[in-house]
């Protein structure tokens, strides 16, 4: 039974990494109708940007600041950083093909992805790069029911993740931007003649979703401490299947795709076969969309004539 | 507008072709100002992007550190060509197309993998290049199949048992866990090893994930209580660091054993592990210690995949040398012959530099190192 | 993306399709003779200029191409079928398909499986004419099944499950009965394939094989696209509904779509198998999807010469042009020239901005050489006469890598802002770019060619769909976003 509870720990936890990557990805779809190849890479330049603020602090050895302020930098920092990121590759990238054939993008967005991975290797090399985590945020400071262990950073990661997605939903049903933001992503030209500043709120899309990218890739960098240029694509693809799975364009659809993913992921490997693990969690998914061929929480496509 | 464009491309296109045409002339004109020094290229293929590219830059840095040294030393020009092959078996047989195309390649160091080398190995032996690899352990590759394949580090075929016995007879474990990363050089050591565990009467819990996967919570919360060694032959040191952290926060009492790939002093070190590795902690030998710090002040830290590669590229500049000193110009025939005849007793591994007629080192030492509380890797002495 | 700042062509034509886009297209010849020659190449059929091509393909290797020339030649060859082939799922039926590279690698197993000594104690040494039928028939069987959840799968939704599928096979491939299939370490020693009784082992004799497969297969296709499957199928990708309520059976030709499309990977994937000797599971991965995909929509998704030659072109450049160092800085700065050329309207602008470049450059030179002899103690890392005229121009210190990588980012930082301002400070800006880039190019990307391979590919792709969304081959038309 402990071992039940300690997969399920562990898969709710990569799930919620996975649902915050997935967020950003639905979004940008959302508005766009574009499936954002480069978002995994967003998460790992988030990644490398809080390893270099750990550096800058003295290193996971020696701190020169605390923890929580620590924590608090790089997350803030990450957040900007790749959200600013996000919002120049919509503008240079993607604005000039709003119009085009809807796979023309996908090419775009897929030579951004090159473009940033082995920009990520020329810069920083290609040695992976130790976040060292236990070294400032050691082992005895989770907590320990029975025999199922909850480390700090996975507490860390559920909570702000939690907050994140909690905020996310507000800011779309509670603000204007994200009214706005709903109004484009119904009908853009819709939304257009009604005054609203499509440009503005496209970027501010990207913004948000990238920055949330960002953050992930920080946590992620805490729970799985190497970062490599190549790990975005690992990140970008989870995003993709726990987004689609989850019903594309719908953002708890993307959080439930994620928490479905990371359970299933570790369910399997628990039980089951580790060999295996992602066959069965590709035949579990195909039978999830077979049944709801609109995702879990997508609105039923309609067919216009 | 499309006109424009229409003659856009068609220019383009021109200048490439012309661009191509230009460079395909002249790979054989170029540098053939024969002087009195010893003029040769050598070429490189190894993973440089990709998901290894950790491995094959290091690989690359150490070779062309190789190169410098020797060039200095021996007073040749030998020059050094890359090749990206994303560890992925189809581009290597593109960059060895490539290499043997070009007139002026007389060895090539690498490639990275044993998928790779059966790819291409047809391949140079036809053209009759000597290919020399620092990582390629499969053991199927020196049975006699590619004539002009040679390898700095022993085979699985020896590493295994020997880490197998090792753990047999003095780790003493009722249980344990044997995890393979589902590449060629993992599943390789894995199919060796599990027999002499099972004969020895130990529980095998046989394990895989891919190399991709880079949280293990999930398989660490089946290691059992009574498992006491988890067998971790893979190659991406940081993984395992990352297995050991989740042993250490699931409150599991396991020890790691890991082979070559887990040898990197900056990533893995949890206190307690083993590490079998083909070459040795250059860093502890005094004759390295200049190239060791060559080596750091230029590309930071490094692993277990660079000194092979060195010596790998120290082979064949040694060749190229031997060959310019006995007046004949380098070519693919006679630098062969010399990289069959190499003997050097001291080298970077720590160990002389032979091969037995099939390309394999002869008297492969693995090195065996235990971390200690303080971090550091501590090489146990054999016997 | 255009350097000038005036608004890119007209946005959605509301009202257009691909009829109304053709006539528009009939307008738009190009002046004098050229547009005579425009016109008389449309008159003539697609036949002869297929075959013409084809022989000018077949005839390049009397050019004397080397070993490395035919292998890129052969890898080009090999994305141009696939592209082709994909082209029938994605481009004709409309079906985003991200599984598709298991349909080559179900091709090249099944003849690995069949050609050599896996199976049994000697094997099953199946020959050409035997093999090769059998594995397009279980390709097309296995284009049934997985287009079997495209009855009631869309779109994105139909790309992850498509996606899952090609996943599973590389992972069935490297894990599941690794003494039949060969695990990660693959199937070696294949048989050769054999036409008409004589066995094909040479590079040239793979090129010549596959020029004339592909010059058939296209040529098949282009019968299948008049036929009425292939009106069937572009009526399923405009509009699905107003399809089926014309009386075409949707989810039977959505399922002749996958299984055209698998037996044209499969029939490539055997080719491939030969030709290489030997397969692994690593050869059928992600990269080679994205390979295949970028060359059909640089080309033109929707049409077949479109799909071959944007492959042909996209392999050309990144397997054969950009793997030597010495052709990537003709690229590099061959395309900065051009880009300037094509852009930097009128000629005063342009001889201007050239000349600024120049004289910045060589200044720059001179004050950093006066400042310190270290700042321009490297010399360029290009190979070739351009290091001999660049040598002079632009500023390499000798231990450039930190400097160098501060250049990169704000030279991309430069580039980003040159698409947002206007006209004057586009001028202005431009020479201190290019020279930036020379310097960042010296210091950095000439010295890990390996990378800027990758990066240079990336570019391209960016500069070339922002400049020509369409794909080089492809018709402007107006999708209707679901």
């Amino acid at each position: 039974m402990a071992f039940f509870f300690q997969e399920l720990v562990n898969g709710i936890t990569t799930g919620a990494l996975y649902a915050l990557v997935a967020l950003g990805f639905t979004m940008v779809y959302g508005v766009l109708k574009l499936l954002n190849f480069a978002h995994g890479d967003l998460y790992m330049i988030g990644a490398y940007i809080g390893f270099f603020v750990i550096q800058w602090f003295g290193g996971p050895n020696a701190l020169t600041i605390p923890v929580p302020l620590l924590l608090v930098i790089m997350f803030v920092l990450a957040a900007g950083l790749v959200g600013g990121l996000g919002v120049a590759i919509e503008r240079f990238a993607y604005r000039p093909l709003r119009d085009a054939p809807r796979i023309a993008p996908l090419i775009t967005a897929i030579g951004i992805s090159f473009f940033l991975e082995n920009s990520a290797l020329l810069l920083f090399g290609a040695q992976p790069r130790i976040y060292n985590t236990p070294q400032f945020i050691s082992f005895s400071s989770g907590i320990q029911i029975g025999s199922v262990s909850i480390d700090a950073v996975q507490i860390l990661v559920l909570v702000l993740g939690l907050v994140l997605m909690v905020g996310l939903r507000l800011l779309v049903n509670r603000t204007k931007v994200g009214r706005q933001m709903r109004a484009v992503a119904a009908d853009r030209e819709a939304a257009e003649m009604l005054g609203i500043n499509v440009n503005f709120t496209i970027a501010a899309t990207f913004f948000i979703g990238s920055a949330l990218a960002g953050v992930a890739g920080v946590m992620g960098g805490l729970l799985f401490n190497q970062v490599t240029a190549t790990i975005g694509f690992i990140a970008g693809l989870k995003a993709f299947t726990a987004a689609v799975v989850g019903g594309i364009g719908s953002i708890p659809g993307a959080v439930l795709g994620g928490l479905l993913l990371g359970v299933a992921e570790s369910f399997i490997t628990g039980y089951i076969s580790s060999t295996f693990t992602n066959l069965f969690v590709f035949a579990l998914l195909i039978a999830v969309m077979l049944v709801r061929p609109s995702g879990l929480l997508g609105r039923a496509q309609l067919q216009k004539v | 507008m499309k006109g424009r464009s229409a003659i856009i491309a068609a220019t383009a296109l021109g200048a490439l072709v012309a661009a191509g045409c230009g460079s395909s002339g002249s790979s054989s004109n170029a540098g053939g100002t024969a002087t009195k020094s010893c003029v040769a290229t050598i070429g490189m293929e190894g993973p440089l992007t990709g998901p290894v590219a950790f491995l094959g830059q290091e690989q690359l840095h150490f070779a062309q550190l190789a190169v410098a040294r020797d060039n200095l030393a021996n007073k040749t020009k030998i020059s050094l060509t890359q090749g990206d092959t994303q560890l992925n078996p189809a581009q290597a047989t593109t960059v060895t197309q490539q290499f043997t195309s070009n007139s002026k390649i007389v060895a090539v160091v690498g490639p990275a993998g044993s998928q790779e080398v059966q790819a291409v190995g047809p391949l140079m032996a036809r053209a009759g290049l000597a290919f020399v690899s620092g990582s390629a352990t499969a053991a199927a590759l020196t049975t006699g199949k590619y004539p002009t394949f040679f390898r700095t580090v022993s085979k699985d075929s020896v590493q295994g048992p020997q880490d197998a016995n090792y753990i047999v007879n003095n780790l003493h474990p009722k249980a344990l866990m044997i995890v393979d990363d589902q590449e060629a050089y993992s599943t390789g050591l894995v199919s060796v090893m599990v027999p002499i565990f099972k004969a020895a009467g130990i529980k095998v819990d046989h394990q895989s994930v891919s190399q991709k996967v880079t949280d293990f919570s999930s398989l660490v919360a089946k290691v059992t209580p009574d498992t006491t060694v988890v067998v971790l032959p893979w190659q991406v040191a940081a993984n395992a660091q990352q297995f050991g952290r989740n042993l250490a926060q699931q409150n599991k009492k396991a020890l790691i054993f890991g082979t070559d790939g887990l040898y990197d002093p900056k990533s893995f070190t949890i206190k307690g592990s083993y590490v079998s590795s083909f070459g040795p902690d250059i860093t502890a030998i005094p004759a390295d210690a200049p190239i060791a710090a060559a080596a750091k002040a230029k590309y930071g830290s490094f692993g277990t995949f660079g000194p092979p590669t060195f010596a790998a590229t120290h082979v064949v500049d040694e060749a190229i040398a031997a060959v310019c000193k006995s007046g004949q110009t380098p070519s693919r025939a006679n630098v062969l012959a010399q990289i069959k005849k190499t003997n050097q007793p001291a080298t970077i591994l720590g160990q002389p530099i032979k091969f037995d007629s099939n390309g394999d080192l002869v008297n492969g030492k693995f090195f065996l190192f235990k971390i200690n509380s303080a971090g550091k890797y501590q090489l146990i002495p054999s016997g | 993306m255009s350097l000038d700042s005036q608004p890119p062509a007209a946005g959605p034509q509301v009202g257009a399709d691909e009829w109304v886009a053709r006539q528009a297209h009939r307008r738009e010849y190009l002046p004098s003779w050229l547009g005579t020659g425009q016109r008389w190449l449309e008159r003539v059929g697609w036949w002869p200029k297929l075959l013409v091509v084809g022989l000018a393909g077949a005839a390049l290797p009397l050019l004397g191409l080397g070993g490395f020339q035919l292998q890129v030649g052969i890898d080009a060859l090999v994305i141009a079928l696939l592209a082709v082939g994909l082209n029938i799922v994605v481009g004709w039926a409309g079906l985003l398909d991200l599984g598709y590279v298991a349909f080559f690698g179900f091709g090249a197993y099944g003849f690995a499986l069949l050609s050599s000594s896996q199976i049994g104690p000697n094997g099953i040494h199946l020959p050409t004419y035997l093999s090769v039928p059998i594995v397009m028939i279980g390709a097309a069987v296995l284009g049934l099944l997985v287009g079997w959840p495209s009855r009631r799968l869309i779109g994105d939704y139909l790309a992850i499950v498509t996606l899952f599928f090609g996943e599973a096979f590389v992972e069935f491939t490297n894990n599941v009965a690794p003494s039949v299939l060969g695990g990660p370490n693959g199937i070696v020693g294949i048989d050769p394939i054999s036409v008409f009784g004589r066995q094909i082992t040479t590079n040239a004799g793979y090129y010549y094989l596959l020029v004339v497969v592909l010059v058939l297969t296209m040529a098949v296709l282009r019968l299948l696209d008049t036929s009425r499957t292939g009106r069937a199928w572009r009526a399923v990708r405009e509009d699905p509904l107003a399809a089926a309520s014309m009386t075409i059976p949707v989810n039977r030709v959505k399922l002749m779509a996958f299984m055209f499309g698998a037996v044209v990977a499969a029939l490539t994937g055997t080719i491939f198998a030969a030709q290489q000797i030997s397969v692994f599971p690593t050869d059928f991965d992600t990269p080679i999807l994205i390979l295949i995909y970028a060359g059909l929509i640089l080309g033109g998704a929707g049409s077949i010469a479109g799909a071959a030659a944007g492959a042909l072109v996209l392999m050309v450049i990144y397997d054969g042009l950009l793997r030597s160092p010495t052709d990537s800085g003709y690229l590099f700065y061959g395309l900065i020239l051009l880009t300037l050329v094509v852009k930097l309207r009128p000629w005063r602008r342009l001889a201007v901005v050239l000349a600024a470049t120049v004289a910045l450059g060589f200044a720059a030179h001179a004050v950093a050489g006066a400042i310190s002899a270290r700042a321009v103690a490297g010399g360029p890392h290009s190979t070739g006469w351009l290091a001999a005229a660049l040598r002079d121009w632009v500023v390499v210190p000798a231990n450039a890598q930190v400097l160098g990588n501060w250049g990169y980012v704000l030279l991309v930082c430069l580039l980003i802002a040159l698409v947002q301002v206007g006209r004057r400070w586009r001028t202005i800006l431009l020479p201190p770019t290019i020279c930036l880039a020379s310097f960042v190019w010296e210091t950095r990307l000439a010295v890990e060619p390996a990378i800027t391979r990758q990066l240079m590919i990336g570019a391209i792709l960016i500069v070339m769909m922002n400049a020509r969304p369409q794909g080089l081959l492809g018709s402007r038309r107006v999708e209707a976003i679901t």
